[in-house]
């Protein structure tokens, strides 16, 4: 599928677009070329500052409601609840090397706050100015953050993925497959067939999915149809994560597992090309 | 929020008071579900408490970033609900806020919640309506033009009109405010 990002942006054109991005009313690729470009353009934008100075005004005026008188303890217990959980998750000490992905997040966010910090170095202005400005940001940085996020959770979900494979491909005649592609550093991951029909999947190196797209796995038992298997869309973070269960398990164990990249969901046949594949075997004991 | 940072949960408690009900207002008003605002409001500040060591304490508002994420996830909920809309998982944390005084720290003190209603009532219906479908009903512009069968761009023009006729309610809303009961200019 055709890549959605848009060229850069100039100024003028950030100019333009400035109303429908301070209200979140741009298509996705006008969003992210527009916070690309204040991330690391060093220019004024007076017309988006004045109008993202408004936008808080709109938050404050809805009309007032009260929710349930339970929901405050209900997130603090769930916070409580949390804190032996946090202190297992904390990030490993900076001596150890961490696994590349979890790198890749905060090196993402130290870079984002960088390109920040040098868009605003020159900017003097009055008062007016700099509170606008400091709507802007929030507007960037709320929705960069909550990207960046968004990937470090799919990389959680994705480990998680990892570990549900390894763990069926482990039981008693689960079946293993590497995934690959054909083009060096193309999508790969694992996948996992077991006795009663269940097949897990994690894979990386995707290219995020749009709109309905979807990518679906199938079993490729010797030289019979492909049978499918389910589907998973996958974000920016660009992993994917499959837990499925067959009416009428494989008990071939000549079975390929493959991945290829649908238009939407409930796919009968697989739409070429195969993204990644994989031969499912016991693992070596 | 350094408390929250060390990972002390409890002055989480003080924080939802303080603008829980204000999140659930925002949430409510775009979600038109209780149970789904209460949803967005409990990840909201689940959010918060998970990444509080992103926040430094002193820079920005925490009411205008906290209310933010409220919209964006309030926004990416109804945009789920949308058949043809499909959405990562995302998880929330305050967006880094670098030293900068906070717009409404200064104006928000100054004007009530009706004032702002007020303000808002006073821009041109199609104007208020371009915006509101953007602002609450996470709409494009395409899907707004679409839905009011008008050119794109005066969509465009609409809430660019409408977000400057706002500025200028409130600014002299907040003008009017500022002189307070006896008429006399404060501060």
């Amino acid at each position: 599928m055709a890549d959605d990002r848009m060229p850069p942006l100039s100024c003028a054109e950030v100019e333009d677009l400035a109303a429908g991005f301070v209200l979140g009313s741009l298509p996705d690729a006008e969003m992210a070329a527009v916070r690309g470009h204040l991330a690391t353009c060093t220019s004024d934008h007076p017309a988006l500052a004045e109008l993202a100075s408004v936008v808080p005004a709109l938050a404050l005026a809805v009309p007032e409601a009260k929710p349930a008188a339970a929901l405050g303890g209900r997130i603090l217990a769930a916070a409580r609840a949390e804190v032996p959980a946090r202190e297992v998750l904390s990030p490993p000490p900076a001596r150890e090397p961490a696994v590349r992905g979890e790198n890749l997040a905060s090196d993402r966010r130290v870079v984002a706050r960088r390109d920040i910090a040098a868009w605003l170095r020159p900017f003097r202005r009055p008062a007016w100015g700099l509170a606008a400005l400091a709507a802007v940001l929030v507007l960037v940085l709320t929705a960069l953050d909550l990207q960046l996020t968004g990937q470090v959770s799919e990389l959680t979900a994705y480990r998680a993925g990892v570990e549900a494979v390894l763990s069926a491909a482990a039981s008693p005649g689960g079946r293993l497959a590497i995934l690959n592609s054909a083009a060096t550093g193309g999508p790969a991951g694992l996948a996992a067939v077991t006795v009663d029909g269940r097949v897990s999947i994690a894979m990386r190196n995707l290219v995020p999915t749009t709109g309905d797209e979807v990518y679906e796995a199938w079993l490729i038992p010797g030289s019979a149809a492909p049978l499918p298997v389910g589907s998973f869309a996958v974000g920016s973070g660009q992993t994917g994560t499959l837990l499925a269960s067959l009416t009428n398990p494989v008990a071939d164990t000549n079975v390929v597992v493959a991945v290829t990249r649908e238009p939407g969901p409930g796919a009968t046949t697989p739409t070429l090309p195969i993204i990644a594949q994989g031969r499912a075997s016991p693992p070596a004991s | 929020m350094a408390r929250l940072a060390a990972g002390d949960p409890d002055p989480l408690e003080g924080l939802y008071e303080r603008y829980g009900a204000m999140a659930y207002a925002l949430a409510l008003r775009i979600t038109r579900d209780g149970s789904a605002a209460e949803d967005v409001v409990q990840e909201t500040f689940l959010g918060v408490w998970r990444n509080a060591d992103r926040y430094e304490l002193g820079r920005g508002s925490v009411r205008t970033w906290l209310l933010s994420i409220v919209h964006h996830r309030a926004i990416d909920l109804l945009r789920r609900r949308r058949p043809t809309t499909v959405l990562p998982e995302r998880d929330d944390a305050p967006p880094e806020i670098l030293t900068m005084p906070d717009v409404w720290q200064d104006l928000a003190a100054r004007l009530d919640r009706e004032a702002i209603q007020v303000a808002l009532a006073t821009i041109p219906t199609a104007q208020r309506e371009a915006i509101e479908l953007a602002y609450f009903g996470g709409h494009t512009q395409v899907e707004i033009a679409a839905r009011l069968d008008l050119p794109i761009g005066t969509v465009k023009s609409r809430q660019r009109l409408g977000l400057l006729a706002l500025r200028r309610a409130l600014a002299d809303a907040g003008h009017t405010n500022r002189a307070g009961t006896d008429g006399e200019p404060r501060g």
